[in-house]
């Protein structure tokens, strides 16, 4: 991004007038000057609707920066730390002293930078996300070794930044910016430019600061993950043609110059261990296709896969299906082949989808593959449903559906040995709570999301809980699927959040959470905070059931109502608080 | 580069870094007329041109650049060697 650019972003976000506001604290020691802008435009290039509005500190004083209060209304801290954040001597606008007798004190007065601000950034996680950038600058020729030798100095210095970068990068709001990812984007060559850093105390490189700025938004504001990869099979999940060469010639390894299918087993392997769906579409004879899942030596196991489409017609029509069983959006969904005619069939019919070419002949294209399909799908924490996905669609896909009937319905629920578990304010690092409420589309009250810091203060307010819901039954957990917040009224409760997990319809769980409130509280009504949204249809559909029609604006549920009117429930309810 | 497309690009940089100055008022103003004109600002529209220019400024000059029509003669004669 140019500067210009990004001025551009900031002028189109102040002329639209939003006066919903995204507060932003950068820490750094240095002029933020162009840094604070290209922060604040990446943030808001990723913000429709919201103005960012960055807040910076003093300069030289980083640590005193982080240590002070922050405005309530803050919404994350981007903390860049550069090498006279850690000794001033390592700069070049201080003369404290290069050479021998500087060294020992200049590693020891690091550390203890280091653990200050350990401590600053550890008490801001506790109110906001918080990014960190270790230094990204080369280090000044303070010591006396050569370019070519990492001396003792600097490689204790590098030691301690090391472990400093560990211990708060493992703290559960704190991201540290891979300086890997920041070498590709921005060459260490063009990173400094002495001549603003004395002129201005600002270090970047206009390039750099853009760099560090995008890196810094993107780790505050990370993009929704996929949910779901659809794979081709032949020359893509292995080598060869299956229903040519057959079951046992068909290669992914090095012997038959194959490894990249290898490669991409692995990775498949991988996402199906952090809860990515895996399906197959793929233009092949089941039979074929079922004998190579018996090879010992694969690396993906179909029990990783669910469905499989695999027969001869078009792939749109697999991929239909597939996203009907997973029941997500096609915009949540990545497909690959490597066969370009394919793709556009499939883009055709389906344009939300991720459609990627897997470019079996080229191994820097295919670790360009691999690594998009790492970032399309990565985040930070994994949660114990991310395990448990794919057996809970399964066993979805065996249950009776809505249009069965509710008296075949209540048959096989009252079967089914369902256990609903109320945990009432769950702690607030629970993960999963806000990955509920900011991900979930089809049953959502009203599509709001929330930060991490607004989802602190709605808990916050006075009478106001959160209901977070488990479900399990004869056929397995599904884990935690539903999120209900709001506050206490007298003698009703406000609904504001009410989100649940598409892979928990058709057991009546909404059912029971709305008489687990009911019953929990003893209220008399339950008003919802309820807003249409284009794909809110089944939580509209649920309360139908009382109101007689869809609703179109926030509405109120009494208990006689309910009472009345809700199908019969099976769960035995184990409720904690 | 004419003196007519430099001027249209200069008064492209100066509308990025002074959003709030009408196109008309552009040509008039310096550090005397724009209060948003500080420090900060300066140095934002020395990047910006540079960018757009395609040319190293001497931030040393900077403050002798403290109005619209100073930058476009200067440009002029940059753009001229």
């Amino acid at each position: 991004m140019k500067l210009a650019d990004a001025l551009q972003i900031l002028n189109e976000a102040g002329i639209s007038g939003s006066e919903a506001a995204y507060p932003v604290l950068l820490s750094c020691g240095f002029s933020p000057l162009h840094l604070e802008t290209f922060l604040a435009a990446h943030l808001q290039r990723g913000l429709a609707g919201r103005r960012v509005k960055v807040s910076t500190g003093l300069y030289g004083d980083l640590a005193g920066t982080l240590e002070q209060e922050l405005p309530g209304e803050a919404q994350g801290a981007a903390v860049v730390v550069e090498w006279p954040d850690l000794d001033a001597r390592l700069g070049y606008r201080s003369l404290g002293g290069w050479g021998p007798r500087q060294e020992t004190e200049i590693v020891a007065q690091v550390q203890s930078a280091l653990d200050r601000l350990g401590r600053a950034i550890e008490a801001k996680s506790r109110r906001v996300p918080v990014a960190v950038a270790m230094p990204t600058l080369p280090l000044a020729p303070a010591f006396h070794t050569r370019d070519d030798e990492a001396g003792e100095a600097e490689l204790a210095i590098r030691s301690g930044l090391a472990q400093f970068a560990a211990r708060v990068g493992a703290l559960p709001g704190v991201v540290v910016a891979s300086s890997q990812r920041l070498l590709e984007l921005s060459p260490p060559e063009r990173r400094f430019d002495l001549r603003s850093e004395l002129l201005t105390g600002h270090p970047y490189s206009l390039s750099h600061a853009d760099a560090v700025g995008g890196a810094l938004a993107r780790l505050l504001l990370p993009a929704a993950p996929k949910k779901g990869l659809i794979t081709d099979l032949d020359d893509t999940l292995w080598r060869g043609l299956v229903g040519e060469i057959g079951a046992e010639a068909v290669a992914w390894d090095l012997d038959h110059h194959a490894q990249l299918h290898g490669l991409y087993q692995q990775l498949l392997a991988g996402l199906a261990g952090q809860g990515v769906l895996l399906g197959i579409a793929s233009k092949n004879d089941p039979e074929n296709v079922e004998k190579v899942f018996q090879r010992r030596d694969v690396h993906l196991s179909s029990d990783q896969i669910f469905p499989m489409e695999v027969h001869w017609k078009p792939k749109s029509e697999s991929v239909s299906r597939i996203l009907a069983t997973w029941n997500v959006g096609a915009d949540s969904v990545v497909f690959i082949d490597d066969n370009p005619m394919e793709l556009a069939e499939v883009k055709a019919a389906w344009p939300e989808i991720t459609c990627l070419l897997f470019p079996k002949n080229d191994a820097t294209a295919t670790l360009g593959l691999f690594r998009t399909l790492r970032n399309l799908f990565g985040k930070r924490q994994l949660e114990e449903e991310d395990g448990l996905r794919l057996a809970s669609i399964r066993a979805s896909a065996e249950l009776p559906g809505e249009s069965v009937g509710e008296e075949q319905q209540d048959l096989f629920l009252s079967r089914a040995e369902a256990v609903l578990s109320a945990h009432f304010d769950p702690p607030s690092g629970d993960g999963r709570v806000r990955e509920l409420v900011n991900k979930t589309n089809q049953f959502n009250l009203n599509g709001r999301r929330y930060s991490e810091a607004e989802w602190q203060q709605s808990g916050a307010r006075e009478g106001g809980f959160v209901l977070l819901v488990s479900y399990e039954d004869k056929f397995g957990p599904l884990g935690k699927i539903a999120v209900l917040a709001g506050e206490r009224e007298d003698r009703a409760l406000r609904i504001h959040t009410w989100v649940m997990s598409c892979r928990a319809f058709s057991r009546r769980i909404e059912y029971g959470c709305m008489d687990l409130l009911f019953s929990h509280f003893s209220v008399d009504e339950l008003r919802f905070d309820f807003a249409a949204t284009p794909k809110n249809g089944p939580l509209r559909a649920c309360c139908a059931r009382f109101l007689g029609a869809e609703p179109e604006k926030p509405f109120v549920l009494r208990r006689d109502v309910f009472r009345e009117r809700c199908p019969s429930l099976y769960f035995q309810v184990d409720a904690t608080v | 580069m004419n003196e007519a497309s430099l001027r249209e690009k200069l008064i492209a940089c100066f509308r990025v870094v002074f959003p709030r100055l009408a196109e008309s008022s552009l040509p008039g103003a310096s550090v005397a007329t724009v209060v948003a004109w500080d420090s900060v600002a300066a140095i934002t529209l020395l990047h910006v041109i540079e960018e757009e220019f395609q040319i190293e400024i001497d931030m040393e000059k900077l403050a002798e650049l403290d109005s619209f029509e100073k930058w476009a003669a200067f440009l002029s004669a940059e753009t001229q060697q």
